[in-house]
């Protein structure tokens, strides 16, 4: 089976050209090791036989100095790539054959793609295929990925240069009779160790040399003729420096974009150009000094509106099928241990991650085509000096504004942003945007402690301390941890193109899949685990079994009119659930660790109730709004929505019996903003970082800043008279 | 020698890039993404905030933030 490999420039179409070749047939997964994504699939040609195709990240050289293309070069010089498809943007080639200058180095069969020639050919670029194909040396095709045109084409190409069949003369680039002198010298030392000649072709290794790139220093390093070839290296780029004036690598670049242009001027005619391109018409209003600025934050209003405004409608029918299971569960059931399990532990834990699905999918497709149109290149232009400020690029700002949403899949948006450190302080510092799921709890707290004015106060400055915070901890990881990874900021920005519909609607249904995959598995065993540590021992105690059905006998003999002995019934449930709280290990644990909570949620010492905020926060590691539910079943109050202005059972629980004061209650706020992101957003962190360190790392310093905050918030309070 | 910077010109200055002083990795990928000695570029506009700034190099957009811009030294055309 013939494999090939898809290489070329980040936004020259390659993504959209994959999926017309291989339609459903593909797979989405890592690469060994790191974050970058690796697509690959099956195609068939003409006569029935399949092929393999991978999508490589797109890169604009092979210098191999980022992770994207490390991953490109060393797997495009693996044996198992058959053929190399040179994916080219037609309406940019100059650029775009920069790449293939040093493709043409890995002496593999190598075909030319003219991608969006539709667009080429209406800008008037007349491309002359045959002169391009001779000064290659391998096929040349052109292709349109959103109508399928070329592909046929593409897969006889294919097939021509296959192994085995008589490989085409590769022609390369010629650096000058200088450096071509000393690749030739270099060449012959290398040539002692056949091993090494083997790793890499010789012509390149001799160039990746004369670049001074590390892999291939580090290759040499382990040869046993490195000392001669590190001699030879020496003596070559000093000659160079003498006679050229210039260092090796400038040169290299300099024959390179020559030899590009050098193609571009034979082959290619322009026709009748339009003074001014339709992109840049458009960048003097999506881009101008004024409009700017608010065209993007409408742009932000609208795909915010559409992911949480929209996406709350499917959110709520998802949640009251959800709610119809739980009820279904509890009462069709034998009441016992494992209807306890599924309708207290599962489906609620589960639900409450399937809930955030459509918001996930929504989301995802809006910035699949924010960033396929080429608008998030601009956004990232717009916003890059106020997050370069905070130690972030400019396309973070997206991640953290949709954070406010759901920190998930604001985490999973990062993918966008190309340094990797960029990237991952991006992703630490997102759990301190306060997402929707914990206003529940501030909603809860500041009712009952405040006035409704200060309360409206409370809750708006939890949002603002989330990004205050977000973005001092962007400044301390970059000024610390990334210090020394600081990439450069420069940044195509892409013609805009309307987005394929089809591109848009695969992404988010693969976002939403690794959500399910990755969130549901993680929340599962998690609601398991907290079902497991709040109801046992007393589920299974057989005496409180026998109590419980002995006073549900006694309300159904009294004969109450349905409602009322409904009621009184969900009262004694509830009633029951408080009673094996109170005595299961998660309370056990409550007071255990209430000693370390006791500096910020009881500095007086004298709440006996105040084991149970250490049990309610626990809970909420699996969702923080969790921790509403379970402080009502521990106080024994409910929590409802609709109390005409007054508070709710638990509300006035809180107020009245927790012990909890104003200044209590805001530093347990502050707590929830920041401690540990919650279940589903650490199983996105460990997919996204692919490390297991980095999301220890994200839990540990938010368990850590939000002791320390809300501890500074009540110290604080209490030098200045509040309790 | 030159002692104009890329990041002391102007939206709609033209310019060639004579060359590029910064640590070996950064000045290899300006080079890749085509700012090689004696190419010309146009600086389009600068961000609403002042920085980063667009170029037109090898007729292409492409945006630097005026830190990278400080390395690039250039003669002013036309």
């Amino acid at each position: 089976m013939v494999t090939i490999a898809l290489a070329g420039n980040p936004n020259c179409g390659k993504t959209s050209l994959f999926n017309a070749l291989t339609g459903a047939r593909q797979h989405v997964g890592n690469w060994p090791g790191v974050t970058v994504e690796r697509r690959a699939g099956t195609f068939r040609f003409e006569k029935g036989e399949e092929g393999t195709v991978v999508d490589l990240p797109g890169t604009y050289s092979l210098s191999a100095r980022s992770e994207d293309e490390r991953i490109a070069a060393s797997y495009l010089s693996e044996p198992e790539v058959d053929v190399i498809v040179n994916v080219v943007d037609a309406t940019n080639l100059e650029r775009n054959l920069y790449l293939s200058t040093q493709l043409l180095e890995l002496k593999k069969p190598m075909i030319l793609v003219l991608n969006m020639a539709d667009e080429a050919r209406a800008q008037g670029l007349e491309l002359d295929l045959e002169t391009m194909r001779t000064l290659i040396g391998g096929p040349v095709v052109t292709t349109v990925a959103s109508t399928g045109e070329g592909l046929e084409a593409l897969k006889a190409a294919v097939l021509e240069v296959a192994p085995g069949t008589s490989a085409p003369m590769m022609p390369h680039v010629n650096y000058g009779l200088d450096i071509e002198g000393q690749v030739a010298k270099l060449e012959q030392e290398i040539a002692r160790d056949e091993k090494l000649a083997t790793a890499m072709p010789p012509r390149r290794l001799a160039l990746r040399l004369l670049e001074g790139a590390p892999d291939a220093l580090e290759l040499v390093e382990r040869s046993h003729a490195s000392k001669a070839i590190q001699a030879r290296l020496e003596s070559s780029l000093s000659f160079l420096d003498d006679h050229l004036g210039a260092d090796a690598p400038t040169l290299l670049a300099e024959y390179r974009y020559g030899f590009a242009r050098g193609l571009v001027k034979e082959s290619v005619k322009r026709g009748e150009t339009p003074a001014l391109d339709r992109s840049s018409r458009m960048d003097r209003v999506l881009t101008h000094r004024f409009w700017g600025f608010p065209i993007f934050l409408a742009v932000m209003v609208a795909v915010y509106s559409l992911t949480f405004v929209v996406g709350a409608y499917p959110q709520d029918w998802i949640g009251s099928a959800f709610d119809w299971l739980q009820r279904i569960a509890s009462s069709h059931l034998p009441e016992g241990e494992l209807s306890s399990l599924l309708a207290n532990g599962i489906i609620p834990g589960v639900g409450s991650v399937v809930v955030f699905l459509p918001v996930i999918m929504i989301l995802m497709g809006c910035i699949a085509f924010l960033e396929d149109s080429g608008y998030m290149a601009r956004a990232a232009f717009i916003m890059d000096r106020l997050m370069h400020k905070m130690g972030l690029h400019g396309k973070s700002f997206i991640s953290l504004i949709m954070g406010m949403g759901c920190n998930a899949p604001a985490i999973q948006a990062t993918r966008t942003i190309e340094a990797k450190s960029d990237r991952f302080i991006t992703i630490l510092v997102n759990p301190l945007i306060s997402c929707s799921a914990r206003l529940p709890v501030y909603i809860l707290f500041a009712g009952a402690f405040f006035s409704p004015f200060h309360g409206a106060l409370v809750i708006v400055g939890m949002h603002v301390l989330g990004f205050a915070l977000a973005i001092i901890m962007g400044k301390v990881l970059r000024l610390t941890i990334f210090r020394q990874e600081q990439a450069p900021f420069v940044m195509e920005l892409p013609p805009y193109r309307m987005p394929l519909l089809r591109t848009t609607v695969l992404h988010m249904w693969e976002k939403g899949g690794i959500f399910l995959k990755k969130a549901g598995t993680v929340i599962f065993a998690g609601a398991t685990l907290i079902w497991f540590l709040s109801h046992y021992p007393g589920i299974g105690d057989k005496s409180l079994q026998a109590q419980y059905h002995l006073q549900q006998e006694q309300i159904k003999a009294k004969h109450l009119p349905e409602a009322e002995e409904k009621a009184a019934l969900d009262d004694l449930d509830f009633a029951r659930q408080g009673a094996v709280m109170n005595q299961s290990f998660a309370a056990r644990f409550g007071k255990v660790v209430q000693p370390v909570f006791r500096p910020i949620l009881d500095p007086e010492h004298k709440r006996p109730d105040a084991w149970k905020d250490g049990v309610a926060l626990t809970a909420g590691f699996v969702a923080k709004e969790i921790v509403v539910g379970t402080l009502g079943v521990l106080h024994q109050a409910r929590e409802e929505s609709d109390t005409k202005g007054q508070l709710s059972p638990l509300q006035q629980s809180l107020h009245n019996d927790s012990g909890l004061t104003p200044l209590t209650a805001l530093a347990f706020m502050i707590f929830t903003l920041i401690y540990t992101p919650c279940l589903g957003t650490v199983a996105i962190i460990r997919k996204e970082t692919q490390s297991w360190g980095w999301t220890g790392f994200s839990v540990g310093y938010g368990l850590v800043l939000a002791w320390v905050l809300s501890w500074l918030v009540v110290v604080l309070g209490r030098v200045f008279g509040f309790a | 020698m030159s002692t104009l910077r890329l990041s002391d010109l102007r939206a709609g200055d033209r310019a060639k890039v004579t060359r590029i002083e910064a640590e070996p990795s950064i000045r290899q990928r300006l080079q890749e993404m085509g700012l090689t000695r004696g190419e010309s570029l146009t600086v389009e506009k600068m961000a609403p905030l002042g920085d980063p700034m667009e170029l037109l190099v090898r007729s292409y957009h492409l945006s630097l933030r005026r830190e990278e811009g400080a390395c690039i030294f250039v003669e002013k055309e036309g």
